[in-house]
């Protein structure tokens, strides 16, 4: 394999690993703070129980989702080199808007939010969620404007051999960024709705006490996904008027690209279809006493993950052979070292995310197994694993 | 332009590497500590330097973007070890099973940020084991609160930066003015606002 090709693969696994911390982070705060705001308006107990249950299924997955964010961002300079010299004035713009007002905000106050919990005023606190969920929408704005640069380049000059920042609004603007933000924010709201369902299914399944919670949980899981199903999927379609305007060979790039493009719409339809049959069953608690379609909540949480990955495996596979459309060729942008180098540090990531991975997975279920506390105990991704 | 965008690159750096001190340092003293009591006075500054290290990476692509993949890609191998470290430690402190995954992490991250610095000064391999030391003793200086000697510490911390500054020109490396000014109405406001919200962690944290 070239540095090219070993770059690119890089990239894609990176990038696929950092989204599925991404998606699961901007599902839950959004359900986060639907349910603090119900425990502060209302002050009844059982929206506070949930918020420290699935918030502390949010931090330790934010926390781990952090250091897959920080390779992704050291990736730009160590392998893709050229991307920064030719473009990085108008690339540059709002990646390092993301790093600035998004997240380095964002973990600022989300610290505030696990440090401040039961210490601070519970409005100031929920405003801190609010202001952790709102830096947490900015960032996938910057990055998906960086991104729509890459697929549709606009509002810069040429310049002897490198792009300058000629009109940033056309950046906002670009319509092959605000038409895939919809999409990736609806696909985050589907991806909390089903790991809400799935997991409160799981503890229908173990016939866990906390019946009341869980049915809550569930309810409100089933409605997310009901809700952004049809959205998401809107905001799919809607995008292959620009795709065909601005990409038109994007669905040629390869032979087989219309493989993940048609997995991830089977997905989007399967969870728009199941969602609004369980809608109704939803009364009485029906879909809980007849138990199979628990079984099925389950198996369906890595659905929306998988259609993500599909996604963008479309998005950025028919990119090619270009880095920046029409301007940048793939091949042209990689740094110069060594395939080995890279190999190595290809090696090296890999496993380590995939070990990240299973910490994930294997800290979210103890938190999930363990259930809601009993007696308050802190959010804290640390005091978890205690 | 130039001058204001090194000071707020060098002031995102200092605060990483002020702050590496707690975590880095606390990581590297476990085997000569107890390990729970540290870890969780650790806690509130555990994530609160990356944050520093990831926006400080921002700045560098935006406004110095002929420089970053010189930089980078100039020192590939040296940051696959920093970047393995830095996924080894924090993935370690949270699995909280072995104690020495977490030493080996901030290892890798100190002995690698010393490599980078010997790298950017040629000077011979074995001064990357200053940083490896400094980490070491600010988190020492943390743990104890021996707080008069912290500034100090902290300082001795930072101090490769300037060093390293001086060996790099950015001359005809930096961003157009369009995309600076653009960015400084950015940059400018927000790190003070973070200082000032980091600050209320600890504080808080703390009562």
């Amino acid at each position: 394999m070239s540095a090219t090709d070993l770059a690119r693969l890089q990239f894609a696994l990176t990038t696929s690993f950092h989204f599925l911390f991404v998606l699961l982070t901007l599902g839950l705060v959004t359900l986060l703070v639907i349910m603090q705001t119900r425990f502060t308006i209302t002050g009844v107990p059982v929206h506070e129980r949930m918020t420290r249950f699935w918030g502390r299924i949010y931090v330790i997955n934010y926390a781990l989702g952090i250091v897959t964010g920080i390779v992704m961002e050291f990736q730009f300079g160590l392998n893709w080199s050229g991307l920064a010299t030719y473009a990085g004035d108008v690339f540059g713009a709002p990646l390092a808007m993301e790093t600035l007002i998004a997240f380095f905000l964002e973990s600022t106050f989300l610290g505030l939010w696990i440090f401040g919990w039961g210490r601070l005023n519970r409005w100031v606190h929920l405003a801190l969620l609010y202001l952790t969920a709102l830096t947490a929408f900015a960032s996938a704005f910057w990055i998906m404007a960086a991104n729509g640069f890459l697929q549709h380049p606009v509002g810069y000059r040429v310049e002897g051999n490198v792009l300058r920042l000629d009109d940033f609004s056309a950046l906002l603007t670009n319509p092959t960024f605000t038409s895939a933000l919809m999409h990736v924010i609806f696909a985050s709201l589907t991806a909390g709705g089903v790991f809400l369902t799935g997991v409160s299914a799981y503890h229908f399944i173990k016939r866990t006490p906390e019946t009341d919670f869980f049915r809550r949980s569930l309810r409100m899981g089933v409605i997310t996904t009901a809700l952004s199903t049809p959205s998401l999927i809107g905001a799919g379609f809607a995008q292959f008027p620009v795709i065909a305007q601005y990409q038109p060979g994007k669905s040629s790039a390869v032979p087989w690209i219309g493989a993940p493009l048609g997995f991830m719409i089977m997905i989007g339809m399967t969870l728009t279809m199941v969602s609004w049959v369980t809608l109704p069953l939803l009364i009485k608690d029906a879909v809980i006493r007849m138990r199979f379609p628990l079984y099925l909540m389950v198996i369906g949480i890595p659905l929306p993950f998988m259609a993500a990955i599909f996604g963008w495996m479309f998005r950025e596979i028919g990119r090619q052979p270009w880095l920046v459309y029409g301007l940048l060729r793939t091949e042209d942008a990689v740094s110069h070292v060594d395939a080995s180098q890279i190999l190595l540090s290809l090696i090296v990531f890999t496993s380590l995310f995939v070990l990240l991975a299973c910490v994930d997975w294997a800290l979210i279920a103890r938190a999930v197994r363990r259930g809601p506390d009993v007696a308050p105990a802190p959010v804290s991704p640390l005091v978890v694993t205690l | 332009m130039e001058m204001l965008w090194l000071v707020v690159l060098g002031t995102l750096t200092v605060g990483y590497f002020a702050l590496a001190g707690f975590d880095y340092g606390t990581g590297l003293l476990l085997p000569f500590r107890k390990k729970d009591v540290v870890l969780q006075r650790m806690t509130p500054f555990f994530l609160g330097n990356e944050v520093w290290l990831v926006a400080a990476i921002g700045v560098l692509f935006a406004a110095f973007p002929r420089l970053e993949g010189e930089l980078l890609s100039g020192a590939h191998s040296v940051f696959t070890l920093v970047l393995a470290g830095l996924v080894l430690f924090m993935a370690a402190v949270q699995l909280r099973l072995w104690w020495w995954l977490v030493f080996s992490g901030a290892l890798m991250v100190s002995v690698g940020w010393g490599l980078f610095l010997a790298h950017l000064l040629h000077a011979p391999v074995y001064v990357a084991l200053v940083m490896p030391v400094l980490f070491a003793l600010h988190g020492w200086v943390f743990q104890t609160r021996r707080w008069k000697l912290f500034p100090l510490t902290a300082l001795l911390c930072a101090l490769p930066i300037p060093l390293a500054f001086s060996s790099v020109s950015t001359n005809g490396l930096m961003a157009h003015s369009d995309t600076l000014g653009l960015l400084a109405w950015v940059a400018i406001p927000i790190i003070p606002l973070v200082v000032l919200l980091q600050w209320s962690i600890v504080a808080i944290s703390s009562r």
